[in-house]
């Protein structure tokens, strides 16, 4: 095996397992919030053991998210050395703001919220809740300017001897494609936060248990999960696939699997791009709609691939289905919170005559995870064949000392440790499902679950 | 403003291993200080709330590397590839064992997550005192700054010394830590554990420094570790009258101050270099290979983010801190159908905690 597909495996394998829990903590992380500080200015015990359930899921995402996190920054030193050498001085900055302003922030305030309820008051713990919610949104943009200037580079000078450097912080924190790119990722991962509340709710309201946190989680959920299945698409998503049509015009054709330029390009809803023969086969196309979305003109010109070198090309067939099964996902799971939403304002989604409403929320549950995934393979796969778009090709940025057998020795250990950290990740998180909101503490100590 | 960058990164390690050491070191003797399940779990209770907040030191300070001198943050971590990914897993090790101990009432699993937590935190400073060992010694580095880092290199006699001298101090530090911050039979065995811990670190910190100064000689920066050797000594001498006094906070205080004046020894031993080569011919990866680009406007946002992380992190640990009452555990939420069966230990040392005071919060 080549030693740079040896290297994009293990750091596609690591981040995108760690990228499951961070998905989680950002989405839970409002919900935790919420519930900490009304349960501490109501007093009411019932809102009080929701923030505590929400609190001890929240917990075991964090803790094995910070486990799976720090080998992400680690791998940009030891498995690709020549690119952290020559653009540290740009891309170390907001990972080491990432350290400084919101890990530690999250980490400290978790500490307080699961342990501090003894020496706090309600009102400091409540702000607690708070500064873990910030910490885990802050984190979530320092690592999101760090790709995005990695999609679209700003604020850099190259050096005489070939080095890049920072010139602007500023314009690196303000880069307009991580804006976008910010809020995009922000609002999926609220929309995943909301499936997981309300399909938990709609978990115990199928088993008639704990039904009046059911009854409560589903409808936040759905509501949360129906206005965000919305700003996904509208601005978010709309204007991240603007500033990819702009910057990175190959990304976009190979994300709809577009060979031949056209005039009035359609939009490919189904098909299976066949990369030798250049075609997309057994499509169904909507005419026009690529070239309105792209440019806003209905007959404007798109360049297909066939337009750029091969050389130039991304993985086609990863990035058109990481494309198609986001937004195909995203359209599903929109119509799911639609009908959730339209009958909780009936009144009628707690009737027995619309349980299966409450399955679909139940069954929802994986699937913003995978859109979610799809997503950033998209985006990172369709980045190739550089690592920072037109700076600098992903096969210069490897380690010179490290060879392929030790990447491949070390992606089988992370392997291993992580199907470890899945089934215990799983048993520790379905068991306080199991357990329940209703669930006292059996003794006095603060909130439970994770030590972290 | 490249000193000043390499200030920021010696302080931030000085603080990791200040902080983070001392849950390394109470995981380290805990073995030998808690023998009984419950006594175990208390002493996992002890560092429950910091150990987190404490590792994210050495992440922020890896990342700190990474932005203000990249190029040894390359040359470092691609060069010790694979003695990192493996502190990156006993890392995920003592992360685990932390998480999980308490989550199944089995005197089987606990003792299964005890020994992962001890022997990976153990290891973790083995692994960190080596590495600060060979960084001290130098590193074959080749005419493109990188190399490759053995394990016949690396694992070399002065380097496993200053391993060992690791271990000693830092078991020392927790055992200071555990007996302050914990109540009972453990915190006395931790008190008794200190005077040979006393004795093996002189020893050791005698012979570390000797071969050491014979190594580098009189360099032209080795103003600092000057002043630093009179520090050691008399914290160490201070650790000792403090112990005889039975004060655990003295004793805990005085092991932070031997700490952190060989952190500063080190850091004064490297500098300018920040990864050496050896052989010591060619000078190695020093501060002055950083851009100097915006170094300002960056080394102050560190410098404002850090302060901050500093003022909220001493009023949340001040206020979290006092002896862990014996029988704590880190809380779990038990299943109603998975009655606890204690064990014999668990009857003998178990004190009931303290009820909570009724808040309007849970009321």
């Amino acid at each position: 095996m080549d030693v740079v597909i040896a290297d994009r495996l293990q750091f596609a394998f690591t981040i995108m397992f760690h990228y499951l829990f961070p998905i989680t903590t950002m989405g839970l992380a409002p919900f935790v919030a919420a519930y900490t500080v009304k349960a501490a200015r109501t007093g009411d015990p019932d809102t009080a053991a929701a923030a505590s359930f929400w609190t001890k899921i929240f917990a075991i995402n964090f803790a094995i998210g910070v486990v799976t996190g720090i080998p992400m920054e680690f791998q940009f030193g030891t498995n690709w050395a020549a690119f952290s050498d020559r653009s540290g001085s740009v891309i170390g900055q907001p990972l080491a703001m990432e350290g400084i302003y919101a890990f530690f922030l999250e980490s400290v305030f978790l500490g307080v919220l699961l342990f501090g309820k003894r020496f706090f008051t309600p009102m400091v713990h409540a702000a607690a809740a708070i500064l873990v919610f910030i910490g885990t949104w802050l984190s979530g943009f320092f690592i999101v300017v760090t790709d995005a200037w990695m999609q679209h580079p700003v604020g850099y000078v190259i050096a005489p001897n070939g080095r890049i450097e920072m010139r602007s912080l500023w314009a690196v924190l303000t880069n307009p494609f991580a804006i976008w790119q910010y809020t995009h990722v922000i609002s999926a991962a609220i929309l995943t936060g909301g499936f997981l509340v309300a399909g938990i709710g709609a978990y115990y309201l199928l088993s008639r248990r704990d039904e009046a946190f059911g009854r409560r989680f589903v409808r936040s959920g759905a509501i949360v999960a129906f206005i965000f299945s919305l700003l996904v698409v509208y601005p978010t998503g709309d204007r991240n696939a603007a500033n990819v049509t702009e910057y990175q015009p190959i990304k976009l054709v190979a994300m709809e699997g577009l060979f031949e330029s056209t005039h009035g390009a359609p939009l490919a809803i189904i098909g299976m791009p066949d990369v030798k023969n250049r075609a997309l086969i057994d499509p169904i196309l909507v005419p026009d709609v690529l070239s309105f979305l792209a440019y806003g003109n209905f007959n404007a010109n798109v360049k297909g691939l066939n337009a750029y070198a091969t050389e130039l090309w991304p993985p086609v067939d990863l990035v058109y289905f990481g494309y198609h099964v986001m937004v195909g996902l995203g359209t599903i799971l929109q119509g799911v919170a639609l009908i959730a939403v339209a009958l909780l304002w009936r009144k009628w989604l707690f009737e027995t005559r619309w349980r299966w409403v409450l399955w679909l929320l139940m069954l929802a549950i994986p699937f913003p995870y995978i859109a979610n995934e799809a997503g950033w393979v998209t985006a990172e796969v369709g980045r190739q064949p550089w690592i920072i778009y037109g700076l600098m090709k992903t096969a210069e940025g490897t380690s010179p000392t490290v060879v392929t057998s030790e990447t491949i020795f070390t992606l089988l250990g992370f392997a291993g440790m992580y199907f470890l950290l899945g089934v215990l990740f799983l048993y520790l998180v379905l068991r306080e499902i199991a357990a329940g909101p209703g669930e006292v503490a059996p003794e006095g100590d603060a909130y439970a679950g994770a030590a972290s | 403003m490249n000193a000043v960058g390499f200030a920021i990164i010696a302080f931030m390690l000085a603080a990791y291993v200040l902080l983070d050491g001392y849950d390394l070191g109470v995981a380290t003797i805990s073995p030998l200080v808690a023998r009984s399940d419950a006594e175990r779990a208390t002493s996992m209770r002890i560092i429950g709330p910091f150990w987190n907040g404490n590792e994210v030191w050495l992440i922020a300070a890896g990342a700190v590397l990474f932005a203000l001198f990249p190029r040894a943050y390359a040359s470092s971590f691609s060069g010790f590839y694979l003695p990192l990914i493996v502190v990156l897993w006993l890392f995920m090790f003592r992360g685990i064992a932390l998480e999980l101990r308490g989550h199944f009432p089995s005197e089987i699993w606990h003792q299964f997550w005890d020994f992962c937590f001890s022997a990976s935190s153990a290891l973790l400073i083995l692994v960190f005192g080596v590495a600060i060992g060979n960084l001290l010694r130098g590193v074959p580095l080749d005419a493109n700054g990188y190399f490759q880092g053995t394990f016949a290199f690396l694992l070399n006699p002065y380097a496993l010394l200053v391993g060992l001298f690791a271990i000693v101090t830092l078991a020392q530090h927790g055992a200071a830590f555990l007996w302050m911050r914990a109540d009972g039979p453990p915190a006395d065995r931790a008190k008794t554990l200190m005077k040979p811990l006393w004795i093996a670190a002189v020893l050791l910190y005698l012979l570390v420094t000797g071969v050491t100064f014979g190594m580098h000689g009189m360099g032209p920066d080795f103003g600092i570790v000057v002043v630093m050797a009179p520090i050691s000594l008399a914290s160490l001498m201070l650790m000792h009258m403090q112990t005889s006094r039975q004060s655990a906070s003295g004793t805990f205080y005085s092991s932070c101050v031997f700490v952190v004046s060989l952190m500063v020894a080190a850091a004064g031993t490297l500098y300018p270099y920040l990864l050496p080569a050896f052989p010591a011919s060619y000078g190695g990866i020093s501060i002055y290979d950083s851009p100097p680009t915006a170094l300002l406007t960056r080394i102050l946002v560190i410098v404002a983010g850090l302060t901050l992380v500093i003022a909220y992190g001493t009023f949340a640990v001040r206020r979290m801190s006092g002896k862990v009452p014996a029988g704590s555990k880190i809380p779990v939420y038990r299943l109603e159908e998975e009655p606890v069966r204690p064990s014999v230990h668990e009857e003998e040392s178990y004190v009931p905690l303290p009820a909570d005071p009724p808040t309007k919060y849970l009321s």
